[in-house]
């Protein structure tokens, strides 16, 4: 449908800093509490109160600048923007307009062709985030409240340069900019919890062309998926109006996901932004600087480049052992205790992180330490256990303080390596089925995994897999 | 409590400190500085029934050295203006020792050279501005008035310490580097004066200036004539700047959490434009009016205007390497301040205090100096930026001087 045409997309991204309190005052940064609980004179911003930055959100919004490898700025100032709605109950919002606190950022995402691709960050400033408005019915009337838990809040936004040209594009954008930004500790970044925001700039132009068209702003999608959803569906509504003769006029939509559709929420509404006096500007000294930098940990990129030459991973593996901190803190534990890279690896993303989902903990909560767990892949990894008395016990482990080894003794998990006693194995299975052993030898090779799995049956799933289909192989041959 | 004078009236004002530097003091403040527990209405029903929960700092400071707060006076609706402003006429009375009001255009230099006492405006950035409900953040600061010189200098070493929650304030280390620049190395004083403040004197009170000139350099003050060519400049920055700043200020009025809040409106947005129309007054509706053009329809103007301050501070600072202070006339007879009704007419009459505003610098009205048509007309010394306590050395040799003769 959109076919000849290509999407000029870029992201404005609000992002909740977990920061202990609030960006101005003191009052607990925690907007989930009981309504209004979370306030104090400054957030309420009652007359005569002045606001007082805080150096902890200072901190955090560098992190995510640094994250996002942008260049800080040495000062940098907020500005009102003023707009007059229930939820900004001193008429303006400070955040940095004039002066934001970084500039010049970038991520490289892996495009559609499977090639590395730049996406450039225009800037990245505080403000604070306005209070939460609850529409209810008293009755038969229809009431606004406000809580004021969430005037305050720290946030940073991120703008993007309209470098993006797909949904799927701008959706992988969003993943490696969660996971950046995770990382740095700065935030939980959860879209659906709404520590995390998107708005997208959507504009159409033909295939080839340079020029930007009039774009549209959307809002209100509450996850990675709905960004997509809800970018593709604007490409399409633009190119038929494109097609149709109809003029694009820049405006704002909103999102809505049960229809699966955008619709015209209000014509753009720029306030002006001027200096506020009363905050001082904010002076980013390189010596604090390097401090945060020391803070920084090893980002993901380096990280999977180091788990391939080091630890032998593949890619693919490396960047599952490097998708969040948790994860690959738990591998490289799990490695310090003698854990086989390849197999701790392949454990952790196939076996241990869907077992925690479905007990629903996590890697941090989880009582399996990565100790008890590097003990159980060491016997994988010298055969003591097969595959699936490792299944097993895994499940054990998770419900026990036993050491893998006591699990594998206690209940005679030991895998049967022998050649003697396997082979006596074998010599009653064929004997036992005639008609397999035929079969095979008639060249139905479905008959080997059905010997293979009698024999395993046999040994109540101890045998040692590669002896056994060694033997099977030269006595069957 | 209430009366001419007062607003509000502390029905058994006590002292909460047996001991300090303003033991027994009686101060009052303007109905703009939080007093817990006090209603802080400024003037305005915007602010009707507001009731703050902590003392602004300079009123927590007072209460500390063991002064006495007495009342609220009256004010010009939030401090714009002094029309109703009776801080003086508390002074004068005796029914205080000093009062304090916030001076966003020159309004207690203003009403205390009319009153004959004594009105100091300190460096912007010197005293917290932690529970003032003003207008004009970038302009304003808390004014000190008093009959008795002695008693602003005491006030002032007892408020002026670095408050943590006025995060605009010069920090102490800034003050050293700051006090260091200039003026230093020059025994005795050098004052600046420029015709182009004179320009609207009539000829006898440029005769009384002269005079009051005289008494300077008889109490040992060096004179000399300088030029401020863009000295009219001043208002004009002023007035764009100081109303753009009482547009965001206002802001807060919206009758939900405190304040007057219309009834019978139709949603929160009928609500609010009927709230702020009944709340407001003429003069600062004009004057809201005006930020919110600049804000919404000509931020360019507003811009330009910061360009011209900026440039006014360094050209005003470059005659303070050669100057201890600069003389101004706090007001002239023809320009009455207390019959301002408009924004012309104010800031007209305000012209020669509010350069002071734009440049953050601290600036004293002294009276007895300059008199005419038989009225203290009030003589302006304004001292280089964070010098405010060279301003008071050469306060305390007039004084000394005066009484000396006297």
């Amino acid at each position: 449908m959109t076919q000849g045409f290509q999407a000029v997309i870029g992201l404005e991204i609000h992002v909740q800093l977990n920061c202990a309190t609030k960006m101005f005052c003191n009052c607990p940064n925690r907007p989930g509490d009981e309504p209004n609980r979370n306030t104090c004179p400054i957030c309420l911003w009652l007359p005569g109160n002045l606001p007082r930055f805080s150096q902890e959100a200072l901190e955090k919004a560098t992190l995510a600048c640094l994250a996002l490898n942008c260049q800080i700025q040495e000062k940098s100032a907020f500005d009102q923007k003023v707009y007059y709605y229930p939820d900004l109950p001193k008429g303006y919002q400070l955040s940095q307009f004039h002066r934001p606190l970084a500039r010049n950022g970038w991520l490289d995402i892996v495009g559609e062709d499977g090639n590395s691709q730049r996406i450039r960050i225009q800037k990245i400033h505080m403000e604070e985030d306005v209070a939460r408005l609850v529409h209810e019915k008293e009755g038969r009337t229809p009431v606004s409240l406000v809580d004021f838990n969430r005037a305050g809040t720290p946030l940073v936004e991120i703008v993007t340069e309209p470098d993006l040209h797909s949904p799927r594009d701008a959706m992988e954008f969003l993943r490696v900019l969660r996971t950046q930004l995770r990382y740095s500790e700065c935030s939980q970044c959860s879209m659906e919890q709404g520590s995390m925001r998107v708005d997208a700039n959507v504009s159409v132009r033909p295939l080839g062309r340079d020029l930007l068209n009039p774009k549209v702003e959307i809002k209100n999608m509450n996850s990675i998926r709905h960004v997509g959803d809800a970018i593709a569906f604007e490409m399409d509504r633009q190119v038929e109006c494109v097609r149709g003769g109809e003029p694009v006029v820049m405006h704002t939509r909103l999102w809505e996901p049960d229809a699966r559709i955008t619709v015209p929420m209000r014509g753009k509404f720029e306030g002006p932004c001027v200096p506020d006096p009363s905050v001082p500007p904010v002076v980013v000294e390189d010596s604090w600087l390097q401090e945060i930098i020391q803070k920084m940990p090893e980002m993901p990129g380096a990280k999977v480049e180091r788990f391939v030459t080091r630890y032998g991973l593949t890619h693919e593996e490396a960047q599952h052992m490097s998708s969040e901190r948790e994860v690959s803190g738990y591998f490289e534990k799990a490695l310090d205790h003698e854990a086989p890279p390849r197999l701790a690896a392949q454990w952790i993303a196939t076996q241990l992180l869907p077992l925690l989902k479905e007990r629903e903990v996590s890697l941090e909560t989880t009582s399996l330490d990565p100790g008890r767990f590097a003990g159980l892949l060491f016997m994988l990894g010298r055969e003591e256990i097969n595959v699936n008395a490792a299944r097993d016990v895994l499940k054990r482990l998770l419900e026990s303080t036993a050491t893998a080894a006591e699990i594998v003794d206690q209940c005679g998990y030991r895998q049967v390596s022998g050649a003697e006693e396997l082979e006596a194995l074998v010599d009653r299975v064929l004997a036992e089925n005639p008609s397999a052993v035929e079969n095979f030898r008639k060249g139905a090779s479905k008959a080997m995994g059905f010997l293979m799995g009698q024999a395993m049956q046999a040994s109540k799933g101890k045998a040692n897999p590669r002896v056994l289909k060694e033997l099977m192989t030269k006595k069957l041959g | 409590m209430h009366s001419e004078v007062f607003s509000h009236v502390d029905p058994a004002p006590v002292a909460a400190k047996s001991e300090g530097g303003l033991l027994g003091k009686r101060v009052g403040v303007q109905s703009l500085f939080c007093v817990q527990g006090w209603p802080c209405e400024g003037g305005s029903r915007a602010l009707k029934g507001f009731v703050p929960l902590e003392d602004a700092t300079v009123v927590q400071r007072v209460k500390g050295e063991g002064g006495v707060l007495v009342g609220n006076t009256h004010c010009s609706e939030l401090g714009l203006g002094v029309t109703r402003d009776s801080a003086a006429r508390a002074v004068a009375e005796k029914h205080v020792d000093a009062a304090f009001m916030i001076d966003v255009l020159g309004e207690a230099r203003m009403a205390a050279a009319r009153a004959g006492l004594f009105g100091f405006k300190p460096s912007w950035g010197r005293i917290s501005r932690f529970g003032l409900t003003g207008l004009a953040p970038s302009m304003e600061c808390c004014g000190i008035l008093a009959a008795r010189w002695k008693d602003i200098s005491a006030i002032f070493s007892a408020i002026a310490s670095f408050d943590e929650r006025d995060p605009s304030m010069v920090v102490p280390s800034e003050l050293v580097a700051e006090g260091a620049q200039t003026g230093s190395g020059r025994n005795g004083m050098v004052a600046g004066f420029f015709p182009q403040s004179l320009e609207r004197l009539s000829s006898e009170e440029r005769e009384a200036f002269s005079l009051a000139l005289g008494e300077l350099e008889g109490a040992g003050v060096t004179l000399r004539q300088v030029e401020m060519k863009e000295f009219h400049l001043f208002p004009v920055a002023h007035q764009v700047i100081a109303s753009v700043e009482a547009s965001s200020s206002c802001g807060k009025y919206d009758g939900v959490r405190f304040g007057h809040r219309a009834t019978g409106a139709k949603n929160w947005n009928d609500m609010y434009v009927k709230t702020r129309r009944e709340s407001f007054g003429l003069l600062l509706k004009t004057f809201l009016f005006q930020g919110a053009y600049f804000q919404f329809e000509n931020y360019a103007a507003f811009e330009n205007a910061c360009r011209i301050r900026a440039r006014l501070v360094q050209e005003t600072r470059k005659f303070f390497r050669e100057l201890d202070m600069l003389v101004i006339p706090t007001q002239d007879n023809a320009r009455d301040a207390f019959q301002a009704r408009s924004l012309k007419e104010l800031y007209s009459a305000f012209s020669c205090t509010l350069p002071a505003n734009v440049t953050g610098q601290p600036a004293l009205s002294l009276p007895g100096l300059y008199r005419s048509a038989g009225r203290d007309m009030g003589l302006q010394v304004v001292g280089s930026y964070l010098e405010d306590e060279k301003l008071f050395s050469l306060a305390d040799r007039l004084v000394a001087h005066r009484e000396g003769s006297a």
